[in-house]
């Protein structure tokens, strides 16, 4: 069997995890959307306008919302030892790492939409700029945090600091995702031509994809004992 | 058929694990890895399955390396352990066709629905397992570990918490497996019911074998001396 296809089974079975247990989802949603609120207070908007601060929010709560949910991508694995069954399993562990990522990032893009739609409406942004342009951005920014979070997601694991030490391992690998990601994106608000952005683009894919396959090439270190 | 593990020797940091274990397994055969307490039992089970490498030794199969790296030996191997290894928030048919898709098994819910029957538990199918028992939960667990139909069978403590019938049925499913001809390696610290289960007893002490033959009235005195009195060698 192709092993993109196990890869999906994988992915397939955490999202129906997540969606059954909530726990990680519902936090996220909760965080997105109570910072957007307390954002919308903390602002004032007489004098700072809604769509020059959007673009630098939208992406701090991503990467908020993405390291917390992190530290629980393997929870359900844990739980009852089903990772050393799926590890015996004869699926290899870069498909097992690209199940988790896949996983992950369907999640962080309903969390990413909901942070879009909460920040545009709580700072009460009328016009957020071209659609396909944020999405073209944002989809590589948010492959670069669901490899980032999958992996060291069980990294932490790992470690007696569990999901203290998540934050200090990813924060500085993402500094470039999230600078390239939110000056983008904040061009796309502002309706900038895609050809002052396309090279941010560019380097948000170079990302994305070395983040795939350096943590798909690793994972199993992780993994084996 | 027969799986061999020669020389095996796995450490965790300064403390030696295996040391130096030799242990075989035929076909047809439940070979029961018995031992106190922090002699060695799981992590010679981890070394023989390919979960763990060792740090010197190997595994062979019929005379050939294998190792754990290899999808196509881990295909061949079945697991249950003291643990269930599934996933709570799933049925039990989900989480067993879950891991025959992952196995290549070619109809999983035919399979799914044999494996449960198999273990006599049909009718749990559509239940949670968070809503299980521990015993419920073990029979679905070894239908797991049957799925695919495994040449080789790694039992780790499984009869932890199980209540007589659940004990029971799963001593019948290993009997069962042996007379397919299968490679039945059960760990346990139960031995008592390992000389009434199994073929042949190995025992460790500290990382090191201590005992291997039959199991027969002739050992069993021994045996089970060695466990209460902890003498260095039964035999």
């Amino acid at each position: 069997m192709n092993e993109l296809r196990r890869a999906w089974l994988i992915a397939l079975k955490d999202l129906r995890l997540e969606f059954r247990t909530g726990g990680r989802l519902l936090s996220m949603i909760a965080f997105v959307i109570l910072a957007g609120f307390l954002f919308a207070f903390a602002l004032d908007r007489s004098q700072i306008a809604g769509r020059d601060v959007a673009a630098a929010l939208l992406w701090l709560i991503m990467l908020f919302a993405s390291t917390a949910g992190a530290g629980r991508i393997f929870d359900a694995e844990e739980e009852e030892g089903a990772f050393r069954h799926l590890l015996l399993a004869p699926v290899s562990r870069p498909a097992v790492f690209l199940g988790k990522t896949a996983a992950n990032l369907i999640v962080i893009w309903l969390v990413t939409a909901l942070a879009f739609i909460s920040l545009t409406a709580f700072l009460d942004v009328r016009d957020a700029g071209s659609p396909a342009a944020h999405a073209a951005v944002l989809l590589p920014g948010t492959i670069g945090l669901a490899a980032t979070g999958a992996f060291f997601g069980r990294m932490s694991r790992h470690s007696s600091l569990g999901d203290t030490l998540l934050p200090v391992l990813t924060f500085p690998l993402l500094v470039p995702v999230i600078y390239l990601g939110a000056t983008s994106t904040a061009r796309v608000f502002l309706d900038r031509p895609w050809t002052e952005i396309s090279g941010s683009v560019r380097l948000l894919w170079a990302f994305a994809l070395g983040s795939v396959f350096i943590g798909a090439a690793l994972f199993r270190h992780l993994t084996d004992e | 058929m027969t799986l061999e593990g020669r020389r095996l020797v796995c450490s965790y940091g300064p403390t030696r694990a295996l040391d130096g274990v030799d242990v075989l397994a035929a076909g047809g055969e439940i070979v029961a890895v018995a031992g106190p307490n922090g002699a060695g039992k799981t992590t010679l089970l981890r070394a023989l399955s390919g979960e763990r490498q060792t740090d010197r030794g190997e595994v062979l199969l019929d005379g050939s390396p294998v190792s754990g790296a290899d999808p196509g030996w881990r295909g061949r191997v079945g697991l249950v352990s003291h643990r269930t290894g599934l996933y709570r928030k799933l049925s039990a048919a989900e989480n067993l066709s879950f891991f025959a898709s992952l196995h290549g098994v070619p109809d999983a819910r035919e399979a799914v629905r044999l494996a449960l029957g198999t273990v006599g538990a049909a009718t749990l199918a559509g239940t949670r397992v968070e809503a299980l028992s521990r015993g419920q939960s073990q029979r679905v667990a070894l239908a797991r570990s049957l799925l695919h139909d495994p040449d080789i069978l790694f039992l780790d403590e499984p009869f932890t918490g199980l209540d007589p019938a659940a004990a029971a049925a799963l001593e019948a499913t290993l009997r069962a497996r042996r007379r397919a001809g299968c490679v039945v390696v059960l760990v346990t610290h139960d031995l008592r019911r390992c000389l009434g289960l199994a073929d042949r007893v190995v025992v460790l002490r500290r990382g090191r074998k201590v005992h291997d033959g039959e199991t027969g009235a002739a050992n069993a005195a021994d045996l089970l001396r060695y466990f209460t009195v902890g003498a260095d060698d039964p035999s």
